[in-house]
């Protein structure tokens, strides 16, 4: 006999076989929470799964300086509109301003959506396959521009800075190329590719003469997004595109003087698309970002529907259960007896729903992976999830367990 | 034993106050079976509720046990409920949903004994009100006396000191009736202070002693004992094991 103990901490008086065993008595109400339970789980851990992985790609750096740059477009639309003149007049011009760190001619910008691709491949011949790459094309002010640092060579010099014609097929024959690209050509060999040879188009030599350490392509949602390479040439185009990378907290400021002082300096074009790298950033993932609000409201809406299940159909449980509560106390429950039952009993209903919720999740997952090419869920998430919903369940039918403990003891001689 | 000196329990609404008892004063001998009885109103649930623990008052003093009954907070009520008080309802109070071994295990959890000591005292207390053989039955499966007798097993399974009985009749036909009562007058011989509120006068002169609860206030009845209840002494009596209807 354990009389001089107190009874409310000794795992085996907890009633949790009477409790399962009324449960399977009256399993409709319970089932029916239990699979809204697991519903929710399916669908809140795939989301989160979703978030987490949506929210990793867009927290991924660009590479650049993305808070202190922009770029800006001329289209040059006069019979006797010099493209390489007005460029060389333009970049010459932008480079003096007050707070501008240098600028470049280019013809794509990281996460803009829009750019060049190419292929290259370690050996010549049409029977190779290419490694698919983002072309970027710079001068001498290129990297300083895009604030991408070389782990490998050296930067091009004014003389490698060759002049590109709207219809011209052939390239330069010196590259720079990122270091994930190079660990795509050469495997294993990362930093040793540099002064190795690659060819585009098929049989056109080119050698690595620098690395840098990152640098996305224009595309986001591609997966080789790293995959750059950056050729020594200015473009001799009508339309051309400045980036600009400016002094800490004053690019705000350097547009404005930008637009305003090209605009002065030649009337035969017009300016266009002047952009901040950062709102390009939140172009480029507003997909992404609407899908993060979605699903947070989808289950932002799911749990709190859920919760509010679990409330009604404990407090229709209570309600119900007056007079055997009532009863419980007359025969010795504790307040926190009573309140124990209701989350012991809610604690079951939810381990029900988590687990077949698990299950379900693995599904759906099954089918979003093979549906939309994602990753499988790491195995952590379901346990994670389990421990959420178990939380969210207890949190809900605390208030209805309370209420239920505040019944007198008294009831139990009513005839209610 | 059980002590009420000048108790006063009073009900409140935001426009009515009733005075449910009155300097109500009684005192309970130990191994006493005390039939209250009076009409509908007087306070004689109330009393049973104030001795069961399960209701305050405002004033007076009472005493449980030779504990102070009057400072106890709802935590020690509760445990010195489930310690020396078994209770029987007019409505039996079984848990629909449990069989009958879980149902007389209820007090028994509350009370912490070990999984041994809560079978051993479940199936000794269902052999003796005849109904071991029924313990995975439910109690939408018996009858309404044998309803009450589960009800009496799950009373007397920790051994109260006291058996408090709400009109523990009140729901029988007269054969079933006499049959549970000759099982508490049982309980009774064998040493439980039972104090049982009842309608049936029949009854009430079963017991050894009587009181009459109107308006709130006690007036004990001569102790004028039928032939019938004079055989109910409680110190000539052994616990008798398994009654029939």
């Amino acid at each position: 006999m354990t009389d001089s103990k107190s009874p409310s901490f000794f795992a085996e008086n907890w009633e949790i076989g009477p409790i399962f065993r009324a449960l399977l008595r009256n399993k409709v109400g319970a089932m029916l929470i239990a699979l809204q339970i697991a519903f929710t789980m399916t669908i809140v851990v795939n989301a989160i799964y979703i978030i987490v992985e949506r929210s990793d790609k867009m927290q991924r750096p660009s590479g650049i300086d993305e808070a202190n740059s922009f770029y800006i477009s001329s289209v040059g639309f006069s019979h006797d509109f010099n493209s390489l003149v007005t460029t060389q007049e333009d970049l010459n011009l932008i480079r003096s301003l007050d707070g501008v760190i240098d600028a470049v001619q280019i013809n794509a910008v990281p996460l803009s959506g829009s750019g060049w691709s190419m292929s290259l491949q370690t050996q010549p011949g049409t029977e190779f396959d290419g490694t698919g790459t983002a072309v970027y094309m710079i001068d001498e002010h290129g990297l300083n521009s895009l604030d991408v640092a070389l782990v490998a060579g050296e930067n091009f010099s004014p003389t490698d800075i060759q002049t590109r014609q709207s219809s011209q097929t052939h390239w330069p024959d010196k590259v720079i190329i990122t270091l994930a690209m190079a660990n795509r050509l050469f495997p294993d060999e990362g930093l040793a590719a540099l002064g190795k040879t690659v060819y585009i188009n098929d049989i056109e030599p080119m050698i690595i003469t620098g690395i840098v350490d990152q640098l996305q392509a224009p595309w986001v949602g591609w997966d080789n997004v790293e995959n750059v390479m950056l050729t020594p040439e200015i473009r001799d185009a009508k339309s051309s595109r400045y980036f600009v990378r400016t002094k800490p907290g004053q690019r705000d400021r350097v547009m404005n003087e930008v637009e305003s002082q090209l605009a002065k300096s030649n009337s035969g074009r017009i300016l266009r698309d002047m952009r901040s790298v950062e709102g390009t950033r939140l172009r480029a993932y507003r997909d992404n970002s609407a899908m993060i609000s979605i699903l947070v409201t989808v289950m932002t809406i799911l749990v709190i529907v859920t919760g509010l299940g679990i409330v009604g159909l404990a407090s229709f449980s209570v309600n119900q259960r007056k007079k055997q509560i009532g009863t419980r106390r007359a025969l010795g429950a504790s307040q926190l007896s009573i309140v124990r039952y209701f989350m012991l009993e809610n604690f079951l209903i939810s381990s029900a729903g988590v687990v077949i919720g698990a299950a379900l999740t693995i599904v759906l997952n099954i089918v979003l992976v093979d549906a939309f090419s994602l990753d499988p869920i790491a195995w952590y998430y379901i346990p994670l999830g389990m421990v959420a919903l178990w939380l969210v369940g207890q949190l809900a039918v605390f208030g209805p367990a309370r209420k239920a403990a505040n019944i007198a003891p008294a009831l139990a001689t009513r005839s209610v | 034993m059980l002590t009420m000196k000048d108790i006063k329990k009073i009900y409140r609404t935001d426009s009515i106050e009733t005075h449910a008892l009155r300097d109500f004063n009684l005192h309970v001998n130990e191994g006493d079976f005390v039939a209250v009885t009076g009409p509908s109103g007087s306070g004689k649930t109330t009393f049973l509720n104030i001795a069961g623990l399960l209701e305050t008052f405002e004033e007076g003093r009472f005493e449980l046990d030779g504990v102070d009954i009057s400072h106890q907070n709802d935590a020690a009520r509760s445990r010195l409920r489930n310690q020396k008080i078994g209770f029987v309802f007019q409505s039996f109070n079984l848990i629909p949903d449990l069989n009958l071994f879980d149902n007389v295990d209820v007090p028994l959890r509350y009370r912490g004994f070990s999984r041994q000591e809560r079978k051993k005292r479940i199936e000794h207390n269902l052999e003796m009100v005849g109904l071991g053989n029924r313990m995975k039955h439910l109690p939408a499966q018996l009858s309404g006396g044998q309803q009450q007798r589960v009800a009496i097993a799950r009373a007397l399974a920790g051994e109260p000191r006291f058996l408090l009985a709400d009109e523990p009749t009140g729901n029988l036909d007269s054969s079933m009736a006499q049959s549970v009562m000759a099982l508490l007058k049982d309980i009774n011989a064998n040493g439980t202070t039972i104090i049982m509120v009842t309608h049936d006068a029949g009854l009430a002169t079963q017991a050894n002693r009587n009181i009459h609860v109107s308006d709130g206030k006690v007036s004990e009845k001569a102790m004028s004992l039928s032939p019938e209840a004079a055989q109910f002494k409680p110190s000539q009596h052994k616990r008798v094991v398994g009654l029939s209807e």
